[in-house]
């Protein structure tokens, strides 16, 4: 099964990255779709379908709390894992994020490994499970 | 506290960049060639610092390429400030979890700009950390914000 993935970061070339991870990371993906902001996020959503969502917290216009605010309001889109990529692990700025409804987070910075764990935790079955593929991979 | 800024700058440039760091002795000498490229964060809370990192680029294009996967010729020059923001951002991310800091010390969006001839030379009052990487020069501060 492939997996529609929405990655939410105002730093091209941080979405650039995490598209590279998730590939290297042998997951099965459909489409990739990016957006700068949570508006940006919101807009591909309404015309869509996305299976997980990874974003980052701080961004300009909608950051990542407005963005898991507004999911949270949808019929469907409430239902869509959400992961943050972030530089901020400290609790205080994390839990609220997870009583929100999002489903985890990786802190920056990151191993694909970690990515891929993560995932595959969330998504479940289809992922690729050489991690040599990973560990040699110089992304 | 620049024990944990050296830890979050290790941690940091060995996993997204690749690169191994060896930390400088304050007189210890390592020439460097500009330009130069500077990108800073500010921490504000009851202490508010700022928190930045100078490069020269041809560094800067070794890390932007380690980063992306792909060549040193390839890395355009927006990607230099980007990269450099972003890792700048990170190792703040990173100090303030080894700081076990407080939610009301909150990181602010980072910068970059490309320095003058000598502006990279250290002045003011800030504490600085320098580091050998790959034989060329990377330099932290952290200063007082006011």
């Amino acid at each position: 099964m492939a997996y529609n993935v929405l990655i939410v970061d105002d730093s091209a070339v941080m979405r650039a990255l995490i598209r590279k991870v998730l590939v290297i990371s042998g997951f099965d993906i459909g489409q990739y779709f990016e957006g700068a902001n949570g508006l940006e996020a919101l807009a591909i959503l309404e015309n869509n379908w996305v299976d997980i969502i990874l974003s980052d917290l701080h961004m300009p216009e909608m950051n990542g709390a407005a963005l898991v605010k507004e999911l949270n309001k949808h019929e469907v889109w409430r239902n869509i894992p959400v992961v943050l990529i972030t530089t901020e692990a400290r609790p205080e700025i994390i839990n609220p994020f997870l009583e929100l409804g999002v489903r985890d987070y990786i802190q920056k910075p990151f191993r694909p490994e970690t990515i891929k764990q993560k995932l595959t935790g969330i998504l479940g079955e289809g992922m690729a499970t050489d991690a040599g593929q990973i560990e040699s991979c110089d992304f | 506290m620049l024990a944990k800024l050296r830890a979050a700058t290790f941690e940091v440039l060995e996993t997204m960049f690749f690169l191994f760091p060896e930390g400088l002795e304050e007189d210890e000498l390592m020439p460097a060639r500009g330009p130069f490229l500077c990108s800073w964060v500010s921490i504000i809370g009851p202490q508010s610092l700022r928190l930045g990192m100078i490069v020269p680029e041809s560094l800067a294009r070794k890390m932007a390429a380690n980063f992306l996967g792909i060549s040193e010729p390839e890395v355009k020059q927006p990607e230099l400030e980007d990269i450099l923001k972003e890792t700048t951002n990170m190792m703040a991310g990173s100090f303030l979890s080894k700081l076990e800091a407080s939610s009301a010390f909150q990181l602010q969006t980072p910068h970059a700009r490309w320095l003058s001839p000598g502006e990279e030379k250290p002045k003011g009052p800030a504490k600085r950390l320098r580091f050998d990487v790959d034989e060329e020069l990377l330099e932290l501060f952290v200063e007082r914000e006011s």
